[in-house]
C-alpha cells in the first residue's frame, strides 16, 4: 500500500426529507420552526402522518388537540395517524 | 420668701438690680447670692402689686444698656486704626457675654410679659397688623443686641469696614497685619453674632455691612492681579499659580470669614482669574492637547470645571486629538499579520488615552464620552475602497487567536487578549457583519478542528454574549450543539458497527450539522466526485445507521469541507499528512501506478467542476505529485514524486484557496448581512407597529433605528423600502385619515 488513509472526518448537514417547503399549518419553512419555537432544529422537529403529510410537531399538536375528539390531517382529511 | 405679689419700691429695687447689671455687663465679680437675689428681684418687679412694673422696668434695662453702650462707643472711637480693631473685640466680646447672661436674668421677664405680646410668625404673614412691629419690646438679650448694633456698628461701621479690608489685603499680599488673625475673625463675626437672637435673616447686616465690600474689593484685587499675572507668566506658569492663589484663598476664608460666605468669595476668586480669561485659556487648549502636556491639562480640567459649559472646547479638542491618533495607529496597515496589527495599535491608543482621561480629567464622564465617541469614528471610519472594514478585520484578529498555530501563547495569554479586544468591539457599529465572519471563522475552525481550546472558544462566545446579547450569540451556540451531538452519534455509530459485526479500515468519524444553522458558503454547489471505495463504504454504513435512529431525515455530503489523514509509504519516510477530501481522492488513485495523465485522473475522480487543475495545484505545489509540462493539458503526466522529502513528518496540505473565490466569500457574507438586515428591520418594525396600533412614520423610522442600534446602524432608504414590503404583505397600512400615518393589521 503506498497510500493509506489513516483516519477521515466527513461532513455533512441535515435536512428534513419532506415534499414541499413549508408546513402546511403555520406556512413557515421546515428547516424554520413553529411560531412558538424560538430556534429551529432538535427541540422543533416534523412529524410525519400515514397519509403522508407532514407538519411542525408543535403545529400539529396543537390542531389535534383544537379538533378533539376527531382527529384529522388539516390537509386531507383522514384520520390522523402518526407515521 | 413668698411668691406671692407685693408692693415693690421700684427705685429701689432697680437700684439694687442696676448696679449688678452693670457689673455683669463689664463682666466684673457678682457674689453668688447677689446673683440669685436678682432674679426674686426680676419676679417680684413683674408681678408687683397692685400693678406690675415689668413695663417699666423694660424701659429702664433699655436705658441703661444704651447708655452703656453709648459709652463704648466713645471708648472704641477714640482710637486710632491700628488699635480699634482690637478694642472693639474686647468689648464687644464682654457685652456679648454678658447680654447673654442679662438674657437668662430676666427671663422671666421675657417670657411671661415679652413673648406673650409678641405677634406668632403667623401673625406677621396672614394676619393683618396695625402696630409696627419695630415698636415690639424684645427679650431682654435680643434688646441689648439690636442696641449694640443701632447704637454701636452702624455709627462705627465705615472705620471697622475698612480697616477689616486691609488686613485681608495685607494677608493677600501676606503683609503683618495690624490685628491678630482671631481678633480680625472675631470682628468680623461680631457681625453675624449680633443677629443670632432673629430667627431668620442673621445674615443680613453681615451681607449689607461687610460681604459686599469684601467682594468688591477682592474681584478689584484678583482683577488687578490676574493682568499683571499674565503679562509675565506663560499660560502653564498661570494655571499653576491661579491654582495656588485660590488654594490660598480658600484657606484664608477659612482663616478669617463665617462659611457662608466661602462659596461666594470663591467664585469671585474664580471670576476674575479664570472665567474672564476663558478665551485665552481656550486658545491654549488646542496646543496642550497636540504635546499631550499632562499636567497643564489636568490644571486646565480644574479651572474650567465648576464653569458651566467651559469644558467642551477642551473635550471637542481631546475628541479630535484621539480620533486622529487612532486613524493613525490603523492607517497605512498591510499584509499577513495586518488584523492584529490594527487590534493592538487600536488597543494601545485606547489604553494609553483612557489611561490619561483618569489621570488628567479625573475620569470624568465627559472626558470619558469623548474618547468613546473618538474611539466609534475611528473603528467605524471607512478607510480606502480595498481596505477590509473593521468587522471583518476583528473577526480575522479572533480567528488567528484562536486557530491553532505555532505562535507559543498560553491559553489564558489568549483569553487576555480576546477580552482586550471586545473594548474594540464594542465600539463596531455593524456587529452582525463581525457577526457573520465570525461565525464562518469558527465554523471552519470546529469542521477542520483547528480550534486551540473548546473553552477558550466557550469563553469568547460568552464575552460576546455579555456584550451584545443571547440572540447575538445563539447561532454560535447551536454551531457547538452539533459539534456535542456529532460526538455522540460517533459513539453510537461505532456501536452500532460492533452490533452488526461490521468494521471499517480506517478510523472514521462524521460531523453531522444542522443544515441553515451553520454559514457554509454557497462555491461548494456544482461539486461533486466520485468517491473511492475506501470511503463510499463507511459512509453508506453511516447513512443506513443514521436513517434507522432519524427517520424523515435525509443527510447531504459536504464533501469539500470533510478531510482525512494520509499515510504515505511511497517514500523513503513514513509521512502523516492532513488533506482536505479531494487531495484524499486524487492521492488514493496513485494507489496502483505512479504516473497518470490528467484526463485518465478526471475521468477517474469524475469531478464535475471544472477547472480541475485548481484542485490539483496545492498537491503540485506540495511536491507530493510532479508533472512534466509547464502548463498543465489533458496529456500532462502527473506523477508521485518518489524522492519527496520533509522535515516534519506530519504536516497539512492547505486548501487551494483561489483569490477571487476568498472575494466571492466576502462578497456572499456582506450580501447575507444586507438579507439579515432587511428580516431584521421587518420584525423590528411589525413588533414596533404590534404594540403601536398606529404610527407616524418619522416616529416608526426613528424607533426602528434605536431598535437596531446595538446591532447596526440602518439606513433610512431601507427602513423606508422594509416598510414597503410590509405594506405589500399587507401586514401593516397607510392610514385612512392621516397619510403620513401607518396602521398595524391584525
Amino acid at each position: 500500500m503506498k497510500v493509506k488513509i489513516k483516519k477521515w472526518t466527513g461532513v455533512g448537514t441535515w435536512s428534513y426529507k419532506v415534499d414541499y417547503d413549508n408546513c402546511g399549518i403555520c406556512r413557515q419553512p421546515f428547516h424554520g420552526c413553529c411560531p412558538y419555537c424560538k430556534w429551529p432544529g432538535e427541540t422543533c422537529p416534523v412529524v410525519w402522518g400515514q397519509c403522508t403529510h407532514c407538519f411542525h410537531i408543535h403545529c400539529m399538536a396543537k390542531w389535534l388537540k383544537a379538533q378533539e375528539p376527531r382527529e384529522q390531517c388539516p390537509l386531507c382529511r383522514q384520520k390522523w395517524r402518526y407515521a | 420668701m413668698s411668691l406671692k405679689p407685693k408692693e415693690v419700691n421700684f427705685d429701689v429695687t432697680w437700684k439694687k438690680l442696676s448696679i449688678t447689671i452693670k457689673n455683669v455687663l463689664q463682666m466684673d465679680p457678682v457674689r453668688h447670692d447677689v446673683w440669685t437675689e436678682c432674679f426674686s428681684d426680676v419676679y417680684s418687679l413683674c408681678v408687683a402689686f397692685p400693678e406690675s412694673l415689668a413695663e417699666k422696668l423694660y424701659d429702664e434695662v433699655k436705658q441703661l444698656l444704651s447708655d452703656h453702650v453709648a459709652n463704648l462707643y466713645n471708648q472704641v472711637s477714640a482710637a486710632g486704626e491700628e488699635s480699634i480693631l482690637i478694642i472693639y473685640h474686647t468689648h464687644w466680646m464682654q457685652f456679648n457675654k454678658g447680654a447673654k447672661y442679662l438674657d437668662s436674668l430676666f427671663s422671666y421677664l421675657n417670657v411671661q410679659h415679652i413673648q406673650k405680646q409678641r405677634f406668632s410668625e403667623a401673625d406677621q404673614k396672614y394676619g393683618h397688623i396695625t402696630m409696627d412691629i419695630n415698636e415690639q419690646h424684645m427679650e431682654i438679650g435680643e434688646l441689648a443686641f439690636e442696641i449694640w448694633k443701632e447704637e454701636f456698628i452702624k455709627l462705627l461701621k465705615e472705620r471697622l469696614v475698612l480697616v477689616l479690608l486691609s488686613c485681608i489685603k495685607a494677608d493677600r499680599l501676606n503683609k503683618g497685619l495690624v490685628a491678630p488673625v482671631h481678633i480680625v475673625k472675631g470682628v468680623i463675626l461680631s457681625f453675624v453674632e449680633v443677629c443670632n437672637f432673629k430667627k431668620k435673616n442673621t445674615y443680613v447686616l453681615y451681607e449689607s455691612v461687610f460681604e459686599e465690600l469684601l467682594l468688591q474689593q477682592t474681584a478689584e484685587f484678583y482683577r488687578g492681579e490676574s493682568i499683571a499675572l499674565l503679562q509675565e507668566l506663560t499660560p502653564s506658569q498661570y494655571m499653576t499659580r491661579v491654582i495656588a492663589r485660590k488654594e490660598e484663598e480658600k484657606m484664608r476664608c477659612a482663616k478669617f470669614l463665617p462659611p457662608s460666605c466661602h462659596v461666594k468669595l470663591e467664585k469671585k476668586v474664580h471670576v476674575e482669574l479664570v472665567e474672564k480669561h476663558m478665551t485665552m485659556l481656550h486658545g491654549e487648549c488646542g496646543k496642550l492637547v497636540a504635546g499631550e502636556r499632562v499636567e497643564d491639562l489636568a490644571n486646565m480640567y480644574v479651572l474650567l470645571k465648576p464653569i458651566k459649559d467651559a469644558l467642551k472646547p477642551l473635550v471637542s479638542c481631546i475628541q479630535e486629538h484621539i480620533k486622529q491618533q487612532g486613524l493613525q495607529a490603523v492607517h497605512q496597515l498591510s499584509g499577513e499579520n495586518m488584523a492584529t496589527q490594527f487590534v493592538e495599535n487600536l488597543l494601545a491608543v485606547h489604553a494609553k488615552y483612557s489611561g490619561l482621561v483618569a489621570e488628567m480629567f479625573n475620569r470624568d464622564h465627559q472626558f470619558q464620552e469623548a474618547l468613546h465617541r473618538a474611539f466609534e469614528s475611528v473603528v467605524n471610519s471607512k478607510m480606502s475602497r480595498n481596505f477590509p472594514k473593521s468587522p471583518e478585520i476583528i473577526a480575522k484578529y479572533c480567528d488567528t487567536l484562536l486557530k491553532k498555530s505555532t505562535k507559543g501563547l498560553s491559553e489564558g495569554e489568549v483569553d487576555d487578549k480576546l477580552t482586550h479586544c471586545i473594548t474594540i468591539f464594542k465600539y463596531v457599529e455593524d456587529k452582525d457583519v463581525f457577526q457573520k465572519f465570525y461565525s464562518r471563522h469558527l465554523a471552519k475552525r470546529l469542521i477542520h478542528q483547528q480550534s486551540v481550546s473548546m473553552d477558550l472558544e466557550e469563553s469568547m462566545i460568552n464575552k460576546l454574549k455579555s456584550a451584545c446579547g443571547y440572540e447575538f450569540t445563539s447561532k454560535l451556540h447551536r454551531m457547538f450543539t452539533d459539534m456535542t451531538l456529532s460526538e455522540s452519534q460517533n459513539q453510537k455509530f461505532s456501536e452500532f458497527l460492533k452490533d452488526n459485526k461490521l468494521s471499517l479500515d480506517t478510523n472514521f468519524a462524521i460531523n453531522i450539522l444542522q443544515a441553515g444553522a451553520w454559514p457554509l458558503g454557497t462555491t461548494s454547489l456544482g461539486f461533486s466526485m466520485a468517491l473511492p471505495l475506501e470511503l463510499e463504504k463507511p459512509l453508506q454504513y453511516f447513512e443506513k445507521f443514521y436513517h434507522s435512529s432519524f427517520n424523515g431525515r435525509k443527510l447531504t455530503w459536504l464533501h469539500h469541507l470533510s478531510q482525512g489523514e494520509l499515510k504515505c509509504c511511497f517514500t523513503s519516510r513514513t509521512y502523516i499528512i492532513t488533506m482536505v477530501s479531494y487531495h484524499v481522492v486524487i492521492m488514493l488513485l496513485f494507489q496502483k501506478t505512479d504516473s497518470m495523465k490528467l484526463s485518465e485522473l478526471t475521468e477517474a475522480t469524475k469531478f464535475t467542476s471544472d477547472g480541475f487543475s485548481r484542485f490539483l495545484q496545492p498537491l503540485l505545489d506540495s511536491k507530493l505529485l510532479v508533472t512534466d509540462s509547464k502548463e498543465l493539458t489533458d496529456d500532462s503526466v502527473i506523477s508521485l514524486n518518489l524522492k519527496y522529502s520533509n522535515k516534519r513528518f506530519k504536516f497539512r496540505i492547505a486548501m487551494a484557496q483561489v483569490k477571487e473565490q476568498q472575494q466571492q466569500e466576502v462578497a456572499a457574507a456582506h450580501s447575507s448581512v444586507e438579507e439579515d438586515r432587511k428580516m431584521y428591520l421587518q420584525a423590528a418594525i411589525v413588533r414596533i407597529m404590534k404594540t403601536r396600533k398606529l404610527a407616524r412614520h418619522t416616529d416608526l423610522v426613528q424607533e426602528v433605528i434605536s431598535q437596531s442600534k446595538g446591532r447596526f446602524a440602518p439606513q433610512v432608504p431601507m427602513i423606508k423600502k422594509c416598510i414597503e414590503l410590509l405594506l405589500d404583505k399587507q401586514y401593516i397600512e397607510r392610514s385612512n385619515s392621516n397619510h403620513d400615518e401607518y396602521k398595524y393589521v391584525a
